[in-house]
C-alpha cells in the first residue's frame, strides 16, 4: 500500500479490506450474541439447565489460550517492525500452536456433546452454542490457515520494518478472533 | 513499544479471565454478577483492541467503534437479561 | 475493441435485449390478467404468461451474462478467445433451445410438453422457474459446459486477475447449483429444500459474485482507478456475499418443514445479506468519485451508479423489509415478496448486464463511446426503466401491505380472491407503470439507431 493510502486509512494496522471485513464480522457476531440474549429471556430455566453441562473449565482453558495467542501475535509483529524476521516467524509459530490446542479442545467439547446425542435440534440453547462456537471455530481455523501463509512468507525474510502489511493483517484478523470470544466465553458458559 | 508492557497486559488478561471463571465456578448469579462478567470483557476487548491490535495508534474513530460494539451488543445482552 | 474475439459478445447482447423485450410484453400481459382475468384467455392463461415472463428474464440475463464473460474474459487474460467459433456455435444451441421451448410453452399444453419431452424418463418439470423440459435442461447444461470450457482454456492461457478469477467462480458455482434441477425427491420437504439451491444460491449466491465481477471491471475501465484498489473491494463483498448468502438461504426454509432453528439463521444472515449490497454502492460511488479520467462513456457510468444504488434498495432493503422470521410469517408468498422480486432483478442483474452492454457495444461497434446525442437519449431511457420499476415495487408493496392486512393479520380474514380485488387498484397503477417501462426499454433500444459524431475506439 502506498503511503498516500495508508495515511487515508488513518493508519490503520494492515490491510484496509480487513478492517471493513472485520467489521462486519462483529456486526454478524453481534447480532448473534443479541439473538442468543433474547432467546435466553424466553426460556431462562431451560438455557440455565442446559448450560450446567457444558465444560466451563475448558471454557476458561481456551480463553487463556487465545489471548495468550493474540499476546504472541502482538509480539510478532513487534518483531517484524524491527526487522527481526526469525523472531516473528517464531511468535507466529507459536500462536499457530495455540491455535490448533484451542481446535483440540472445542473438539472434545464438540464430540462430548455429539456423542450425547445433542444435535442442533435438541433444544434452543444447544442450538445457539453448538452454531455459535462452530462458527467461531471455523474462524480460528480460517486465521491459521491466513497465519500459516504469512509465517512461511516471514521465514523466507519476505517481510521488514518497512513492509509488513501482511503480517498485520493477519494480526488483526487474530486478534478479532480473540475480541470474539472474550464476548463468546461469559455470554454462553457463565452468565446464567 | 517497551516490551515489558505488552506482558503485562497479557497478564493483566489472564488474571481478569480467571476472575469470570471464578465467578462461573462460584455460585454468584443474578445482575451483580452479570454486570460485572460483562464489564470485564469491555475491559478485556478494549485492552486487546487498543493495546495488542494497535488501534491505540489509529485515528480515533476507529477506537470509538469496538468501543461502541462492546457497549452496544453488552448493553443488549443486559438488557435482556434484565427481561426475565 | 482489443481483441478479436471479443466480436462473440454482440450476437449475445443483441439476443438479450430482443428476449428483454419479450420478457417486458408478457409481464404486461399478465399485469392485465391480474384486473382482467379473462384477457388472451384461453390462448394465454395466466400461469404460461407467468412462465414466459420468468423463465425469459433468466434465459436473457443468462445471455448477457455469457456476453459480459466472452468480452471481458479475453480483455482480462490478455489474450484471444480459446474458441470463437464455439462461443458462436453455443450462441445458436442457446437461443434456438431457448426459443424452441418458450414456443413449446404457448401452443403445446404443459401435460402434452412435458410427455414429448422425456418428463417420464426424468420428471423435473412442473416447479417454479425451473418448468424447462427435459432435453432443454440438459441443453442448458451442455451450453454452459461448452462456455465454462472455452472461457477455463482462455483463462488459463493467459493473465489471471482477481476479476476473471471471480467471474469464473461465479458462472461455475451457476453452472453446479443448476444441476440440482434434476433433483426432484418426491417428499415435498426435500424437493422444495434443494431447489432453492438453485434458486437462491443463484440469485443471492453466485450471481452476485458474477454482478461484482462485471460491475468492477467496468469501473476500472471508466474511471482509471488502480485495478489494486478495486480488487480488494471485490474480494471484501465476495466474502461477505458468500458468508451471508449461504447461510441467508435458511430465509427460505421458515415454513417449508425444515428444522426450526433455520428461523434462527436464516433470520440474522439473510438480515446481513444488505451488507454486501450496501458495500457494493459505496464502492461504485467511491470509485467513480476518485476517478482519474472523465470516460466518454457517461451512460455506461451512469448505469453502474444505477446499478449500486438500486441493487441495494432491490435486494438489500426490500428484502430485509419481510426477510425476519416473524414478519415473514405474515408476508410469506404476498405481493411483498413479487415487489421485492422486481427491484432486486431490475437493480442487481438488469442494470449489471445493461451497464456492461453500454460499456461494450459502442467499442464493439468501433468507438469508444456513442455519440452524445445516442447517449442523452439512454440516459433518458435509464431513467424511465429506473423510475417505472420503482414504482411498480411500491404499487406492489401497497397490495402486498393490503393482503397482509385483509387476508392474513386480521381477525376475521378475507378470502384470498376478495383481497385481490380490493388491491385492483393497485395492480392498475402497476400496470400503468410497466407500460412506461416498456417505453423506457424501446427508448434504450432505440438509442441505437441514433447516430451523431462519435470518436474512434482507442
Amino acid at each position: 500500500m502506498t503511503a498516500e493510502a495508508k495515511n487515508q486509512h488513518e493508519g490503520l494496522p494492515g490491510d484496509f479490506a480487513i478492517w471493513i471485513f472485520i467489521l462486519a464480522e462483529m456486526l454478524a457476531f453481534g447480532v448473534l450474541f443479541v439473538a442468543y440474549a433474547f432467546a435466553r429471556a424466553h426460556d431462562v430455566a431451560l438455557f440455565n439447565a442446559s448450560q450446567e453441562t457444558l465444560n466451563r473449565t475448558s471454557g476458561a482453558i481456551n480463553t487463556l489460550v487465545l489471548i495468550t495467542s493474540s499476546y504472541f501475535v502482538a509480539r510478532g509483529v513487534d518483531a517484524i517492525k524491527r526487522d527481526l524476521s526469525r523472531d516473528c516467524a517464531w511468535w507466529l509459530g507459536a500462536t499457530w500452536l495455540l491455535g490448533a490446542v484451542f481446535i483440540a479442545i472445542k473438539s472434545a467439547e464438540f464430540h462430548e456433546k455429539f456423542s450425547a446425542g445433542i444435535t442442533l435440534s435438541t433444544n434452543s440453547f444447544y442450538m445457539f452454542y453448538l452454531a455459535l462456537t462452530f462458527f467461531h471455530f471455523m474462524h480460528v481455523l480460517m486465521g491459521m490457515i491466513i497465519l500459516a501463509v504469512v509465517i512461511v512468507k516471514a521465514r523466507r525474510g519476505g517481510y521488514g520494518s518497512r513492509d509488513h502489511a501482511g503480517v498485520e493483517t493477519a494480526a488483526s484478523f487474530w486478534h478479532m478472533v480473540d475480541l470474539l470470544w472474550i464476548i463468546l466465553f461469559p455470554l454462553i458458559y457463565v452468565i446464567r | 513499544m517497551n516490551a515489558n508492557f505488552p506482558t503485562l497486559i497479557w497478564l493483566a488478561l489472564v488474571a481478569l479471565t480467571l476472575t469470570t471463571y471464578a465467578i462461573g465456578a462460584s455460585d454468584m448469579t443474578g445482575s451483580g454478577a452479570m454486570l460485572t462478567v460483562l464489564f470485564i470483557a469491555l475491559v478485556k476487548g478494549q485492552m486487546v483492541a487498543n493495546y495488542f491490535m494497535g488501534l491505540r495508534h489509529v485515528a480515533p474513530g476507529w477506537r470509538l467503534l469496538i468501543l461502541g460494539w462492546f457497549l452496544i451488543v453488552g448493553g443488549l445482552i443486559a438488557l435482556a437479561y434484565k427481561l426475565t | 475493441m482489443q481483441y478479436k474475439s471479443q466480436a462473440v459478445a454482440k450476437p449475445y447482447f443483441i439476443a438479450a435485449i430482443g428476449l428483454f423485450i419479450g420478457q417486458i410484453v408478457f409481464g404486461l400481459v399478465m399485469g392485465l390478467q391480474y384486473v382482467v382475468g379473462d384477457f388472451l384467455f384461453p390462448a394465454i392463461p395466466f400461469n404460461i404468461a407467468r412462465m414466459v415472463h420468468t423463465n425469459l428474464l433468466i434465459v436473457w440475463l443468462l445471455f448477457g451474462f455469457m456476453g459480459s464473460a466472452y468480452y471481458l474474459i479475453p480483455e482480462e487474460t490478455e489474450n484471444e478467445l480459446y474458441s470463437p467459433k464455439l462461443a458462436i456455435i453455443t450462441f445458436w444451441i442457446f437461443l434456438v433451445a431457448g426459443a424452441l421451448t418458450v414456443v413449446g410453452y404457448l401452443f403445446v399444453p404443459y401435460s402434452t410438453l412435458a410427455e414429448w419431452t422425456g418428463n417420464n424418463i426424468l420428471a423435473t418439470m412442473g416447479r417454479e422457474f425451473l418448468e424447462q423440459p427435459l432435453i432443454t435442461k440438459v441443453g442448458i447444461v451442455i451450453v454452459a459446459l461448452s462456455f465454462l470450457f472455452n472461457i477455463c482454456m482462455t483463462l488459463l492461457k493467459g493473465r489471471k486477475t482477481s476479476i476473471s478469477l471471480v467471474l469464473v467462480l461465479g458462472l461455475v458455482g451457476l453452472a453446479v447449483f443448476f444441476l440440482f434441477s434434476f433433483y426432484n425427491p418426491t417428499n415435498l420437504v426435500l424437493d422444495k429444500y434443494y431447489w432453492w439451491w438453485v434458486v437462491h444460491l443463484w440469485v443471492e449466491g453466485v450471481w452476485e459474485l458474477i454482478l461484482g465481477a462485471i460491475l468492477a471491471f467496468v469501473l476500472i475501465k471508466v474511471t482509471g482507478v488502480d485495478r489494486e484498489v478495486i480488487e480488494k473491494w471485490l474480494y471484501v463483498i465476495v466474502t461477505m456475499t458468500l458468508i451471508t448468502g449461504i447461510l441467508g438461504t435458511g430465509h427460505h426454509y421458515y415454513w417449508i418443514g425444515a428444522p426450526e432453528y433455520w428461523q434462527w439463521w436464516g433470520s440474522v444472515f439473510s438480515a446481513l445479506e444488505p451488507i454486501p449490497f450496501f458495500m457494493m454502492t459505496i464502492f461504485a460511488f467511491n470509485m467513480v468519485n476518485r476517478r482519474r479520467r472523465e470516460h466518454p462513456n457517461k451512460a455506461a457510468v451512469l448505469w453502474a451508479l444505477g446499478t449500486g444504488v438500486l441493487a441495494f434498495l432491490g435486494a438489500g432493503v426490500w428484502g430485509f423489509l419481510h426477510t425476519l422470521a416473524p414478519v415473514n410469517y405474515y408476508t410469506h408468498g404476498t405481493q411483498m415478496t413479487a415487489s421485492h422480486g422486481h427491484l432486486a432483478f431490475y437493480g442487481a442483474y438488469v442494470c449489471v448486464v445493461i451497464t456492461m452492454i453500454s460499456y461494450a457495444m459502442p467499442i464493439l461497434r468501433g468507438r469508444a463511446a456513442n455519440s452524445n446525442k445516442a447517449q442523452v437519449v439512454e440516459m433518458w431511457s435509464f431513467w424511465l426503466m429506473s423510475v417505472s420499476i420503482v414504482f411498480i415495487t411500491l404499487f406492489l408493496t401497497a397490495a402486498g401491505i393490503v393482503q397482509v392486512w385483509l387476508q392474513r393479520y386480521s381477525d376475521a380474514p378475507m378470502a384470498f380472491m376478495a383481497v385481490q380485488d380490493k388491491a385492483a387498484i393497485f395492480y392498475w397503477m402497476r400496470e400503468g407503470a410497466g407500460v412506461i417501462f416498456l417505453i423506457g426499454l424501446l427508448t434504450y433500444v432505440a438509442s441505437f439507431f441514433i447516430k451523431g459524431e462519435t470518436k474512434a475506439a482507442a
